[in-house]
This record gives C-alpha cells, structure tokens and sequence, in this order.
C-alpha cells in the first residue's frame, strides 16, 4: 500500500541512514540549508552540493535524487531566465536585445548570468537536504522526537509527517473512485484535465483534514504530549551521531571563521570578483566536513567491526 | 460506590445549537461489561468520549454537568493518570494507526507514559502474546489485514494496562471470524481481569449476550439502562426498536412468548418444545420437518425468466507489483437480476477481484468481460454508465456544495443532462429533503445514500459496493438493503462485498465464498449460508438440525418457529 514507508522496513535494520539518530540528521540538513543561505561564494556551495550529493548517493539513493533534481533544474532555469532578463546589472555585455515594451532594452550580462547561476544551485542544494530529509529521516522518529513537547506545534508537525504517506494512498483512492464516476482525468486538453483534477484535490484535502483529526485524536487518547517520554528502541545517541555532530559543529564554525575573514562572500556585480585559491581550500575543507556521512556509511558497509562499534 | 457517575452530563459541540448529550445520568460499577446502542448520531460515541476526557478537551465545544470516575471529577484528573486508566479502540484502525511497526505501534502510549524500557519490554511481550502478535512485531502495519490492524491499536490500548476499556464499534470492519476473536478477547479481559469494558457495537449478535448492562441512547439521551436484558429485549420488542440481535427478534416477532436471547438458549427452547410435540405423539415429518426444496430459486420460478449475461470473470487471476498473488483462477458470471454477496476473510481478494471487475486493476491472466465486451479494451470512465462502483469510502466522492449538485455532476461526466433523474433518484434514495444540504455535513447513512446516488446517476446495469454496511446501524442497514433489492427489481445486477453476514442473508439472492484468492463456492444464499460455522446468521444456526430446509431470512425463520409454537 505504501512504498514511502516500505522502504524503511525493508532495509531498516542493516543500513546506516536508517539507524542515525533523527536529531542528528535533522542537525545535519539545518546546517546545510543554513550554510546555504549563508554563503555567496561558488566555491562554497559547490563544496556543499557534491558533500549532499555525494551523501545522497553513499545512501543509494541516486533514483529518488534524480526525480528531485529534475525538478530541481526546471526550477533553477526559472531563476536564472528570470535574474537573465530583469537584472540589468552587470558590466560583461553578453547580448544586447530589442527594446521591448514594459521591459525596456534586453540586456544580458556574464555576471547575471553567474548570479543566477549560483542562486539555482542553492535552490538544488535544498531541494537535495529535502530529498535526503524524506528518505532518511523516518516519520517515526520524529514523531518521537518531538513527543517529549506538549505544544501544538509539536502535534501539527507530527502528524503531518504521518500524514504525509497516507496522503499518497489516498490521492490514489480517491482517483479511483472519481475516474469510476466518469471524471476523464486524462482529457486530450491539458486545461480540462487539470480542472478535471480539482475534485479529486478537494475530495482530498477534506478527507485529509477529516484523517488528521482521528490521527490526532488518537495520539491524544494515548497520552502524546504529556511531557517527558521515554524510549522503548535503540534510537539512543551512538558514536556515530557523535562523530557527525562534532563534524558539522567544526564545519559551521569554519564557515562562520571564513566568513569573518570575508572568504565565504562574493560580489558578482558589476564585475565578477577574482575567485581566490584561500576561498578553494575552505570550500575543500568545507566539503570534507560535510561529505563525512558519506565516508562513514562507506566504513558501515564495508568493515562489519566498525558497524558494531560506532 | 459507582466507580463511573454521570450526572446531569450536557454538551455542545463548537457551533451546534442542538446538545449531542442532553442531561445524561449514568452510574457504572467496576468490572462492568457495557454495551451502548443507539442509531447513528445518538450522543453514544460523544458519551464515551466524555469519558475518556477528549471532551470538551480535544474537540473544544461547551459541557455542563459532573462526569466522575472513582469518586474524582475527571476535569481534575491529571491527563497522564486519565490516560493511564482510560484506554479508546476506534473504529477505523487505519486512522488510528500512528507508528510504521507493529513494536513501535505497542510501545507509543507507554512511552508517552514515561515508562522504563523493562516494564515496557515486559508488556510487549504479554500483550503480544495474548493477541498472537509476537510474530509480527517488526513488520510494517500497513502490510497487515484489517483485523491485525485493529489487534495491533487493542494491543497498543492494552499495553498501557487501563483500567476501563473503551471500544467504539471495534469490529465494523472485520470479518466474522476475526470479530469473534476480538471480542473473545474483551471478553476475557473483563472476566479474567476484571477490566471494565464500555462497547459501543452495532452487530449486535456479536456482543449482545456479552454484555451484564446495556444502555440504549436516542438524540443524546439514555432512553433504557438496565443489567437485566430480558427488560431491554422485552423493551425492544413492545417499541419495535430496531436494537434486537435476530434471535430475540424472531421469537420477539413471532410471539412466542419465552425469548431467548442466544442461539444457545433458543435452541434449547426449540428442542424442549419439539420433545413436548413428540411426546404429544406428533409426526416430526409431517408437522415441522420440512423436505427442502431441491433449489429455491428455480421454485420461485426466477430461472425461468430471460436473463441477460452481464459479466463474465473467466480464469482471472492477479498479481501485485511486489509479487504477492491476490487472485488465483477466478470464474463468475452475473446476469440481470442477480444479487451476488462476495464473503470471505480479511485479504481473502474480494477488493482486488471488485477492482478487476470495475476495470481499475487488469487481470494478470484472464479475462472479465461485460455484455460481452472485454473491460480492459475500454478506459474505466467509459464503464461509468454501465457499472458502478461504490468504494467503502462514501466520503471519497462528495466535495460539491449540495447533494443535487453531486448527482448532477456525474451526469455532466457522462454528458447526460437529465434534471428529472436527479429529482427521481433523490426521491427514490430518500434525499429530497437534503438537495439544498452539504453532503458531507449529514450522517453516515445520508452519505452513504448521496454516494449511492451519484453512481446510480449514471444508470448502470451492474452496481458494484465494497463494504456499504460499514457503519451503518440496524434502521439503516435495512434502507440500504431495500433500495438494493428495488434496484435488483429493476433488473440491475448487484455485486456486494460485506462481512455482515445477517444483512447478506437478508437481502441478497446468491453468496459467493472467497478464501486465498479465489472464489471456492457460489450459490443461492440458502446452499451457501445454512451449512457454515462463522459465515452463517443466527437463525440459521438456531434452525441447524430442527429441520431440512434452509433457513437464513428472518421471514423464513418465523415461519418455521410457526410450527414449534
């Protein structure tokens, strides 16, 4: 029924993403996508797209990220066409248009172009810390996480993870039953088959809120929220999580080092700076910190001694 | 003292004029098995909930008067100690179901409870046993049938070791052999443990005899409370109320003056009475032993009419993606007229093979074909107008602002403009009166029949329902089951899924026995219904051996028991 969560049973006891602690990774994708954010400098997000990718990969998990990335890049070409025609700033004239109606002169500049350039890799970077969040952080735990919390918040967050899987089967269901009803949700004109979906959205977003509301009740009649829980499973913090916490500890201090040395800012207009070979070690050091996951789940597979160790 | 006392209990839910519990006085004591009926919409699943303080705390809304448990206003009681002593079975497990697996599932609530891993690890394993779930305890719960789903949330209940045990209509979804176990299951917690069971149930020939208090519920107010059911069922009987099992019903409609209240004890009755008429010298054969007839259809003189074949399953079998056989050589075939019940044990196939039929799934090997048309080689929204489907979920197809315009939509689907076929069917379904209403707003029933309505809009021959008695009470389990025989009148086949076995034999022409994937016996409900153990109604159970002749109706039934009186 649901292949979202079958696939944490099926390889939930041997590999390592699945047996991390969820605040560890939680930890691991804040200090991404705040780094991400952080930084203007190529050399630094690169560093933190290939330490992701590469830590997506180590998990196998190449296919999901491609149907990300997919995404990804359609919306990163959005970005770029749009910082390409509207950003007049810039001094390397690459092309000088027509003058058009309400836009004026096109007017593409290199130093546009690189801008827009680094701001959809940004937008891949945290599509990427999404993608890993939806493969390697199990609802489960973070249901268990934030079970210790009595605020509402903590419940709206919970549940929607929950939600979330359910939400898939009942897109399907419901689907089902519309199209047995006659609704052609595959009409030759792509308008119609798009309003052809709004029941189908609207009978789900009803019964979503109708399902979220027994799930919480649920939770409420089995005492969540009540305030300090404990643990039954072997969610405890091993070495593990340690090691990737003091690694991502020294990689945001780093990061905030370079920043107070101005290594990790860029300017890109009106004229591209100079990229420096200081700004290249950082970046490589950076990446080191971050790709660590990826080194250790590489040790996990291959050296059953260090598995049972960390 | 009582150890549960509602006095004076009134609430509204936020917004409502009207109070869901008016002035509700009850006192339970300790160890008590009570069941609570009442129709749909009575105030009993907001009674319960008031007693596991979800109300007013959860659902908001105003509440007025005393609710206590052992000897303490529940409005005091902190929420940790209410929980560690009120433990709540819902009704749909799959919305209740939180955790991905089964062990995580069991150890929730304690957790929430802040209890040691030992103590916990200790439950697991009691509670695990009790229930046969050891085995399962690292699968994933959405890989489990329907009854080892509601096993797992009685088992996540119970690992919490509460002192009253809450279940609002826990077996609904379940076939009858898993039912009986679960409430096999209660029943020895509330005799062994004496843990206090409040059962809210609408088949009431599951729990009835069960039960030492029963208390009857109508527009929030507890019309009968008593621990003597001879009282409720002579109650029931002189108010026509539909809150009878079949037994009682029957000698209760036949007035036979003594009323049993089991299969067991009507029974014994039947035996003592046809000893008295032996003793009298009667003829068993000549008086109440009846020879059957060799087939009851074909003496009703129904195979005689010209028949339409509507559909024909011929060898379908079907495998999922991830390779697990749901349907092995399957047959069937419907004409025009036909009522067909498809039964069978939780995961036995019966959706898979309604959904091959339906055309959402295409058989991995065989053919279903309608009016001689094979299903696949059309898209399953051009079936509309021919076969319906109606899903266990009514509220899957509702979204629209009224209930004329749901019927009208599906009209417009099928680019039918008929503004006097949504006026009939709302007047055959009985929604006139909501035309102008949200469906959504209106009770399980209502919905049910709005959802009716819009597959019926279409005018197909074949209607196929997957579990529509889900839910529903007595009352509207009867609507349900004559709009389905009018339907039938009318000439339409009807294939229906249900694990309530009563409401099959009441209305349906043909059973049909599904198990592992395949359909293993078809007949007419009398051939069917009258040999089996679990599959059977009670009346046919209290006739077993009485006599030759099948009897599964209620009508049949009391026109046997005629011939003990």
């Amino acid at each position: 029924m649901n292949r979202y969560l079958d696939t944490y049973q099926q390889r939930e006891r041997e590999e390592m993403r699945y047996r991390l602690h969820p605040a560890t990774v939680l930890l691991y994708l804040t200090a991404v996508v705040f780094l991400t954010l952080f930084f203007k400098h190529p050399f630094f997000l690169l560093a933190l797209f290939f330490a992701v990718g590469l830590v997506i990969l180590s998990f196998e998990l190449y296919k999901e990220w491609m149907a990300y990335l997919k995404i990804g890049f359609s919306f990163m070409l959005v970005i770029m066409l749009i910082n390409v025609f509207f950003v007049r700033a810039g001094s390397t004239v690459l092309y000088l248009g027509p003058v058009l109606p309400v836009f004026g002169r096109i007017r593409i500049t290199f130093e546009a172009v690189c801008f827009g350039t680094v701001m959809g890799l940004k937008l891949l970077i945290i599509i990427s810390a999404f993608c890993l969040f939806m493969y390697v952080v199990h609802p489960d735990g973070i249901l268990r996480l934030l079970g210790g919390r009595s605020d509402k918040t903590a419940l709206a967050l919970g549940l929607s993870l929950r939600l979330f899987p359910l939400m898939r089967a009942d897109f399907l269901r419901i689907t089902e039953v519309q199209r047995c009803r006659g609704v052609n949700l595959y009409e030759r004109s792509s308008w119609k088959g798009v309003s052809k979906t709004i029941p189908v959205i609207r009978v789900l977003l009803l019964s979503s809120l109708e399902r979220a509301f027994q799930l919480a009740e649920s939770l409420q009649a089995r005492g969540y929220g009540l305030g300090k829980r404990s643990s039954f499973s072997s969610t405890e913090w091993r070495l593990r999580d340690r090691f990737i916490e003091i690694g991502l500890l020294l990689g945001v201090f780093l990061s905030l080092f370079l920043a107070w040395r101005g290594q990790a800012d860029f300017s890109y207009y009106p004229r591209l700076q100079s990229l420096e070979s200081s700004a290249l070690v950082g970046a490589v050091f950076i990446g080191l910190v971050f790709v660590f996951p990826a080194f250790l789940n590489w040790g996990w597979k291959k050296w059953p001694t260090l598995r049972s160790r960390i | 003292m009582a150890y549960i006392k509602v006095e004076d209990l009134t609430y509204y839910y936020p917004e409502q004029e009207l109070p869901a519990l008016d002035k509700i006085n009850l006192s339970l004591n300790k160890g008590e098995f009570v069941l609570i009926l009442g129709s749909s919409g009575c105030g009993k699943s907001s009674l319960v909930r008031a007693l596991a303080g979800l109300l007013p705390d959860f659902y908001g809304g105003k509440m007025g008067g005393h609710l206590y448990l052992d000897g303490q206003e529940i409005r005091t009681i902190k929420r940790a100690s209410l929980v560690n002593k009120v433990g709540m079975v819902f009704q749909d497990p799959e919305s209740q179901l939180i955790m991905s697996n089964v062990e995580r599932e069991l150890v929730l609530g304690m957790e929430n409870l802040g209890l040691p891993v030992s103590l916990m690890q200790r439950r697991v394993m009691e509670v695990g046993d009790a229930l046969a779930l050891n085995s399962y305890l690292q699968e994933n719960v959405n890989d489990l049938s329907g009854g080892l789903k509601q096993k797992v949330v009685l088992a996540s209940v119970l690992a919490m070791q509460p002192d009253i045990l809450i279940l609002d209509e826990p077996t609904s979804q379940l076939d009858p052999v898993t039912a009986e176990e679960i409430l096999t299951i209660v029943r020895k917690l509330n005799e062994d443990q004496g843990m206090t069971v409040i059962l809210i149930e609408q088949r009431l020939e599951r729990c009835f005899h069960l039960a030492d208090r029963v208390v009857v519920m109508e527009k929030g107010q507890i019309v009968q409370n008593t621990t003597n059911l001879e009282e409720i069922v002579n109650w029931a009987a002189n108010e026509d109320s539909p809150f009878l099992p079949p037994i009682p019903r029957l000698f209760a409609n036949s007035n036979f003056g003594q009323i049993p209240l089991t299969v067991k004890a009507g029974r014994q009755l039947l035996e003592s009475r046809s000893n008295q008429k032996r003793s009298y010298g009667e003829s068993q054969s000549e008086d109440w032993r009846v020879t059957p007839r060799e087939n009851p259809r074909e003496a009703d003189g129904e195979v005689t009419e010209h028949r339409e074949l509507l559909l024909q399953v011929e060898k379908v079998s079907y495998t999922y993606e991830n390779g697990s056989e749901a349907l092995k050589d399957n047959y069937l075939d419907l004409f025009t007229g036909d009522f067909l019940v498809l039964m069978g044990e939780n995961a036995a196939g019966k959706t898979t093979l309604l959904k091959n039929i339906r055309g959402l799934l295409h058989p991995s090997e065989g053919s279903v074909r309608f009016g001689g048309e094979e299903i696949k080689k059309k898209p399953l929204e051009e079936w509309a107008g021919e076969i319906g489907y109606l899903s266990q979920n009514p509220g899957d197809y509702l979204f629209l602002p009224t209930v004329s315009a749901e019927i009208e939509f599906t009209l417009e689907n099928l680019h039918l403009t008929n503004s006097e076929r949504v006026v009939s069917l709302m007047e055959k379904l009985g929604l006139t009166k909501y035309a102008r209403s949200y469906a959504r707003d209106l009770s399980s029933g209502e919905r049910q029949r709005v959802a009716l309505a819009t597959v019926l809009a279409g005018d197909p021959k074949l209607i196929i329902l997957d579990e529509p008695t889900r839910g529903l009470d007595y009352a509207l389990k009867a609507q349900l089951g004559e709009i389905l025989q009018n339907l039938q009148q009318e000439g339409r086949a009807i294939l229906l899924v249900t694990h309530d076995v009563e409401f099959a034999a009441e209305y349906a022409t043909d059973i049909a026995l599904m198990s592992q994937g395949k359909i293993i016996a078809r007949g007419s409900k009398e051939e069917i219904l009258s040999d089996l153990t679990f599959f059977s109604p009670q009346v046919a159970k209290l006739f077993r051996n009485f006599t030759d002749e099948p009897v599964v109706t209620l009508a049949k039934g009391k026109s046997v028991l005629e011939r003990f009186r």
